[in-house]
């Protein structure tokens, strides 16, 4: 039986732009910018000033608490400014400017191959934090928090999250095809401090070469497996993740370590193997650059902090004028205004579509059609939410599980009137948090 | 190229499906034309006219509407295209236009728009609309036809005679009814497209086809009918398939949870085997789906879907406290939130008085109008009846006429009250009487040839008056029907020359019917399939002979 959950949508994959494209090492050449807050969690604290010459794989801002994570330069320059820069989220942030002197000087990092088995805990966990990962798939969770649970002994599976629900994207799977030895290692890294747990690598089935590729790589591993999920979005979702993959649910207020899970993204894997066993921080990721209004879609390795507007072109430009530019995917990325935005740890891919569908279509009256109680991957009604949320009723919306939502867009993806049920529900979610915190 | 670039800002997600409600509503559209196309080679071009009629006129009353009410007109989204489909395929092929019309208007202002437009009615427009036409124009509504004579609907003949039509041309749609809903097979795959298209979802139409075979083949067993034909007759008969896959399913008034949706279809096919099988009519489909409609909120308040992972984990989250500063506000708020509470409910009253007083206001007015030309037009029939049961007569007067009316009125109450207590009948009521005269009224010694009798029976399908003409000798002149509801194609058939004239000339004491062929002087041929009828004709005129008598006429 195909690994899976009850709901989900079928957008068109545009996958095929940059699937075949391997990975290529883009340099940028102009500033770059360091927002200090690229993760959930308190902001990182600048360690350098205006004028300080800095390295490839410098700490430049240091974690800023536990739950929080360090920043490293991944050029050779000069601290150009301290100041607030637009983000792809829309707000500005607090963010280290550097003049990129262009020759990639670097830190000398220190490899380390001490076997699996005599690796430890500290060790690791200290060598990731130091590293400054994050969840890479977006959220943004400092890794090494997430490799501390309460109940260490209550984690029994550490899962991959290669399913790249989202359509467009192609990083996750450029690294499964071109790197799968350092991404297993990565895992085995992980597993080798979580002696009680198994792993998997949870694969959408619109990617047979990378399941095929890993299989065989694995075959004989009895501690890790490769689960090949049925091709939909939102696949990846975690806790849709978790459900298809060990048949546990958990609900909104709860960690995957409730369910005994940890879950990291491909690139966040790749990153701890980077972090132990190279003893490199993370400075680059994979960002796939993409969309019809790309002239060269393609897949590169960024280092993070450069400018979006260098990477499109680095990509060829434009060969039509964008309509849209989004940040992410099509279904939960951020739309931006302006390419000047830099790269973050969480930036999966630039997309550019010359139509923007949103706009095209004008919003209409519910027709009570249900299909967005069809695909919801969390169970809730969406059009009953997004009235009692018109309405302003908070209190109905928690009852009816307004809370469980998760964002993922399905049903402003499928809803017939155009409805912008995502939104209305999320901007209401974000109110009723805010004053949950108060 | 920032400069050139008109970038467009919205949350996520930023891609849409293709479908649009105007997509889903060609969709259903797409889906009626097997059934349509059967209903208007079937009814020929009357019932294409009644189609094309129903549909200019729901969407031009919607635009009307729209526009009269200063709203952004949105006929472009086929709502009401489908609503003037659905309504044409309910009525019966040969109704008169302008009630097709009257009924897209109740549809579309009445039941649509009033109550908010797309997504806000709380019934089913089209069927809404097609009970309201029956309320009014039940004759209309129950005038069935097949090849251009009037007949039964299968279901009718099921219920009254119990006798099945072929179940073939009842599967293929070669019977009576409405225009859309003869062809099962049409509809069946118009359904299967629905079903492919992901337009509809299974579970109404199964649990409610479903519930109510079941419940079909219980109580066929009980009566210990040859429960598959029976059942057959049921499933193919009437407007149960239209109404299971395309009014049952219509996404605005039917439940939008899987549960809801099981609910609702067991409640409907619970419903409609009730008013099918112990209801006054044989159909029972659309009432149970306007009935059903008014139930759907509850449903799906008592079917919400248990959320992903609810109920998963040690501690729940609990719903946002109130802050201080808030239950602060909240104290105050009371008084103001009580006001504005007394105020929307006065509004809602004002606003359903004003509704009523200016409907009763319109249907006083219309009352007002119409009345004299109504009653003209009846004493027109009733005269004209009168001579057509006494043809030989010069002039008609009405007892009340000849005498005062307290006199008549004293007179009519001895008569029924011998009628009754003395000679046996029933139900069968006198209810005037009329001297048939050698010359008109004002003249001067008339003689007196007979009498009119006019009898009022219950029938089938409630009560049913007839003229009676009556000699001094007994002899019956002719019998003509004021009213009659009875069904069509079965009961109806007593108002027809070839019955009617069984009794003309005849002088006996009382009729009786038969079912093999009449052989004496008082036997009166039954109409097949509709002995109730025959049974209310004959009693009525022999209660219209009786009464002779008793005035000293006859034998």
């Amino acid at each position: 039986m195909k690994h899976t959950f009850k709901g989900g949508i079928h957008p068109y994959e545009g996958k095929n732009l940059t699937e075949d494209k391997d990975i290529k090492e883009f340099r940028p050449k102009g500033d770059m910018v360091y927002p200090v807050s690229q993760h959930i969690g308190a902001p990182a604290k600048p360690l350098v000033k205006k004028g300080d010459q800095v390295l490839v794989g410098q700490l430049i801002a240091e974690a800023g608490g536990f739950v929080s994570a360090g920043i490293h330069s991944s050029v050779s320059g000069t601290v150009k400014a301290i100041e607030s820069r637009l983000t792809s989220a829309g707000t500005k942030v607090n963010s280290i400017v550097i003049e990129n002197d262009g020759e990639f000087r670097s830190v000398e990092f220190e490899p380390d191959d001490t076997p699996l088995a005599e690796l430890t805990r500290e060790t690791v966990i200290e060598k990731i934090k130091a590293a400054g990962i994050v969840g890479m798939g977006g959220a943004g969770f400092p890794t090494h928090v997430k490799l501390s649970p309460k109940d260490l002994s209550a984690i029994d599976h550490i899962i991959v999250n290669a399913s790249e629900c989202e359509p467009y994207l192609t990083s996750d799977y450029r690294r499964l095809m071109e790197q799968p030895d350092e991404v297993i290692e990565g895992l085995r890294i992980v597993l080798a401090i979580f002696p009680g747990a198994k792993g998997i690598i949870a694969i959408e089935d619109n990617k047979p070469e990378a399941i095929r590729s890993l299989k065989e790589k694995l075959a004989g591993d009895e501690r890790i497996s490769v689960h090949s999920m049925k091709t939909k979005y939102p696949e990846g979702a975690e806790r849709q993740l978790i459900y298809a993959n060990t048949g546990r649910l958990i609900n909104s207020g709860m960690l995957p370590a409730d369910a005994g899970c940890i879950v990291h993204n491909v690139d966040t894997i790749h990153a701890i193997y980077d972090a132990v066993r190279l003893g490199k921080p993370l400075t680059s990721r994979v960002v796939t650059v993409t969309g019809d209004a790309i002239m060269e879609p393609a897949n590169f390795l960024v280092p993070i902090g450069s400018s979006t507007q260098e990477l499109i072109e680095a990509a060829g430009g434009f060969l039509n004028p964008p309509e849209k530019l989004i940040s992410g995917g099509p279904m939960m990325g951020k739309a931006i205004y302006d390419t000047s935005i830099p790269i973050t740890k969480g930036s999966s891919a630039v997309l550019a579509l010359t139509k923007d569908e949103v706009a095209e279509y004008e919003e209409g009256p519910c027709i009570r059609c249900g299909k967005c109680i069809e695909v919801c991957p969390g169970r809730v009604m969406p059009e009953h939410l997004a009235n009692l949320a018109l309405q302003g009723d908070f209190e109905a919306f928690q009852k009816y599980n307004g809370m469980e939502c998760c964002e993922c867009g399905c049903c402003s993806y499928v809803c017939p009137a155009k409805r912008h049920l995502t939104q209305i529900i999320a901007g209401t979610r974000k109110e009723i948090l805010a004053k949950r915190k108060k | 190229m920032d400069e050139q670039m008109n970038l467009k800002i919205s949350a996520s997600p930023h891609v849409r499906s293709k479908d649009t409600t105007s997509d889903i509503m060609f969709d259903v559209v797409l889906a009626l034309a097997p059934a349509t196309a059967f209903g208007l080679y079937l009814f020929g071009w009357y019932a294409a006219l009644l189609v094309a009629v129903c549909i200019l006129s729901c969407v031009g009353f919607e635009a009307l509407f729209q526009k009269l009410m200063g709203k952004k007109v949105t006929v472009g989204d086929f709502s009401a295209v489908v609503t003037g489909l659905l309504l044409a395929l309910n009525l019966p092929p040969k109704l008169p236009i302008w009630m097709a019309v009257v009924g897209s208007a109740f549809a579309i202002i009445v039941v649509k728009q009033l109550f908010g437009g797309l997504g806000q009615n709380f019934m089913n427009p089209a069927l809404a609309a097609r009970c309201f036409l029956i309320l009014s124009f039940a004759r209309y509504m129950t005038d069935f036809y097949y090849d251009g004579v009037a007949t039964a609907t299968p279901l009718a003949v099921l219920k009254q005679s119990g006798q099945v039509e072929s179940l073939r041309s009842m599967f293929l749609g070669h019977t009576a009814g409405t225009i859309g809903e003869t062809s099962v097979a049409a509809l069946l795959i118009g359904a299967i497209y629905l079903l492919a298209r992901r337009i509809i979802n299974f579970r109404i139409p199964v649990f409610y086809i479903g519930t109510f075979a079941a419940a079909i083949t219980i109580y066929g067993f009980a009566k210990g009918y040859d429960v598959p034909v029976f059942l057959a007759a049921h499933l193919c008969g009437g407007g149960l398939m239209l109404g299971a896959w395309f009014m049952a399913t219509d996404y605005v008034t039917s439940p939008i949870t899987s549960k809801g949706k099981i609910i609702y279809g067991i409640f409907l096919g619970l419903l409609t085997f009730v008013l099918r099988i112990f209801g006054p009519s044989a159909e029972g489909v659309s009432y149970s789906i306007i009935i059903g409609n008014l139930i759907v909120p509850l449903i799906e308040r008592v079917t919400v879907p248990k959320a992903f992972g609810a109920g998963m984990g040690k501690k729940e989250e609990k719903p946002v406290e109130a802050k201080e500063e808030e239950k602060e506000e909240a104290k105050e708020a009371p008084a103001e939130k009580a006001r504005a509470d007394v105020k929307g409910v006065l509004l809602a009253v004002l606003a359903i008085s004003v509704i009523t007083v200016l409907m009763g206001s319109i249907l006083g007015v219309m009352h007002e109008v119409t009345k004299d030309p109504i009653a003209s037009v009846e004493k027109d029939a009733k005269e004209e009846a009168y001579k057509e049961v006494f043809p030989d007569a010069g002039g008609i007067i009405p007892m009340d006429e000849a005498g005062t009316a307290e006199q008549a009125q004293e007179y009519l109450d001895q008569v029924n009250t011998t009628l009754h207590d003395i000679k046996g009948f029933k139900t069968a009521a006198v209810t005037e009487i009329a001297f048939a005269c050698e010359s008109p009224a004002g003249t001067k010694q008339n003689k007196v040839l007979g009498y009119v009798v006019l009898v009022t029976n219950k029938g089938y399908g409630g009560d049913m008056q007839l003229a009676v003409g009556v000699s001094s000798k007994g002899e019956v002149k002719g019998i003509s029907f004021l009213s009659i509801n009875e069904t069509a194609g079965l009961g109806m058939k007593a108002n027809t020359d070839a019955f009617k004239d069984q009794f003309k000339g005849k002088t006996v004491d009382a009729f009786k019917f038969t079912k093999t062929g009449s052989t004496a002087e008082n036997e009166i041929d039954a109409l097949s399939g509709a002995t109730i009828t025959t049974t209310a004709v004959t009693d009525a005129v022999n209660a219209a002979v009786a009464c002779v008598n008793l005035l000293g006429g006859g034998n």
